[in-house]
């Protein structure tokens, strides 16, 4: 039966950014930690591109690039858009910087681009996910701080992933060097020890997770340490 | 029930998003035509290296990377698409042939191979190009055995015989990686289809021009 009433339930359902307008109270609490934990899901696919410390560098960088371009980007038009295409237009927006990016990797960093296989292009999805967060964020100013500093933390996050994998799984750091910067870079790569196979789990994906689980458990740890006076 | 006004306010974020779109696929195009010469030279520079890993460069004096022909094979190449063969000669006389066959059924996905065959069919050698096996695992040809796909060269159909074209397992002449033996199956499968292939084929390998 198609009620008002449902009808109206519908398009509150429907509607992507009820709290569009400009001066919307900050979210509660429970909100924010709702937040984070789809960022943290939005990290996940990223992962991947953790297994050295080259990778995560490189990629950090492309996230420091592609987030606030995008934010830059989506504030941009979002005030020609109506409500009902900002999730399209996201999408659309996103995938071209992404494609762009791509073509970046490959015409100047081909060996670095191409280890980030299909991850690249899923970065888009990441975008579009913590773009459709911010739906509070009143101005472009702030909206374009909390998307560096989005950046920033999976940028961080990635670096110390690989720091570890690629120690614990091969003994190294900064291996394949060279394909970030350059051919002189390849006596940068430091063999700490030798190993024959490493620690494999490291450097499979399961590796990824557990690393980023114990990562979180020292931050919630040490969060709890700076709560509670000693 | 559609009412005309739901019409109405449809017809402006459409124009919108086809605006949008617009923008965005003139600004990647244009991203892409400035970009497709540097692409395309390091896609050259890339096999150019697997290629100067199996034959020395000084054994032959044209240029393989235009000097190459399109073969299509899908039950001995691995794949239904073109397979690109690049010819070098020297003096107009035949020096190698190298295959870029494909191994279907790695571990995970298929593998590349560049396969390098001189005039008779003896194996010069082979490079993996590409692949997505498991690190540690079954990419040991990369590290830990590094030497393993030393071993194809001067392998030929004949040597070693066609029951022992595969890895010891299955009771052929190659060893197998510690902990994977579908990668080493897969390469040393492909890796004899090749040559099945080039010996049927040999002629028509090293004939000028494009196939019409």
């Amino acid at each position: 039966m198609n009620t008002p009433a449902a009808h109206n339930d519908d398009a509150e359902g429907l509607s992507v950014r009820p709290g569009a307008a400009s001066n919307f109270p900050p979210p509660p609490a429970r909100h924010r930690a709702f937040g984070s934990t789809l960022q943290l899901l939005a990290l996940c696919p990223l992962l991947a591109v953790s297994d050295t410390v080259v990778k995560a560098l490189g990629f950090g960088a492309l996230v420091l690039v592609i987030f606030p371009l995008a934010t830059l980007l989506l504030a941009a038009v979002r005030r020609w858009l109506d409500e009902s295409i900002v999730l399209p237009c996201s999408l659309l927006v996103t995938a071209g910087l992404v494609t762009a990016a791509e073509l970046f990797m490959r015409a100047w960093f081909h060996d670095l681009g191409a280890s980030f296989g299909v991850f690249l292009p899923l970065l888009a999805v990441n975008v579009v996910v913590i773009d459709q967060l911010q739906t509070s964020s009143a101005d472009r100013g702030t909206a374009l701080i909390r998307s560096v500093r989005i950046a920033v933390g999976i940028a961080l996050t990635l670096i110390a992933l690989g720091l570890a994998r690629e120690l614990v799984g091969r003994g190294s750091l900064l291996s394949g060097a060279a394909t970030l910067f350059g051919s002189w870079a390849q006596q940068l790569e430091i063999k700490v020890f030798s190993v024959d196979m490493g620690f494999l789990l490291a450097l499979l994906p399961p590796g990824a997770f557990i690393s980023l689980g114990l990562l979180i458990a020292a931050r919630n740890w040490m969060a709890r340490r700076k709560s509670t006076p000693p | 029930m559609a009412m005309p006004a739901d019409k109405r306010n449809l017809a402006r974020p459409t124009v919108t998003l086809v605006i949008i779109a617009a923008v965005l696929t003139v600004g990647l195009v244009t991203l892409a035509n400035l970009t497709r010469d540097r692409i395309a030279r390091n896609q050259e520079v890339w096999i150019k290296q697997h290629l100067d890993a199996l034959v020395a460069p000084q054994s032959y004096d044209n240029d393989p990377l235009t000097d190459t022909i399109e073969v299509i094979a899908p039950d001995l190449l691995g794949t239904a698409a073109p397979v690109t063969a690049y010819r070098m000669r020297k003096g107009g006389l035949p020096v190698a042939v190298a295959i870029r066959s494909i191994a279907p059924d790695g571990y995970r996905g298929p593998l590349e191979l560049l396969v390098a065959i001189a005039p008779g069919g003896q194996l010069i050698g082979v490079q993996v190009i590409r692949h997505n096996e498991t690190p540690g695992l079954g990419d040991a040809f990369e590290n830990r055995d590094a030497g393993w796909l030393d071993k194809f060269r001067g392998l030929s159909l004949s040597k070693p015989p066609q029951q022992r074209w595969t890895v010891r397992r299955d009771g052929g002449d190659f060893d197998a990686f510690t902990g994977a033996t579908i990668t080493p199956r897969a390469i040393v499968k492909a890796v004899r289809r090749t040559l099945e292939f080039y010996q049927g084929n040999e002629d028509r390998l090293y004939q000028d021009g494009k196939p019409r």
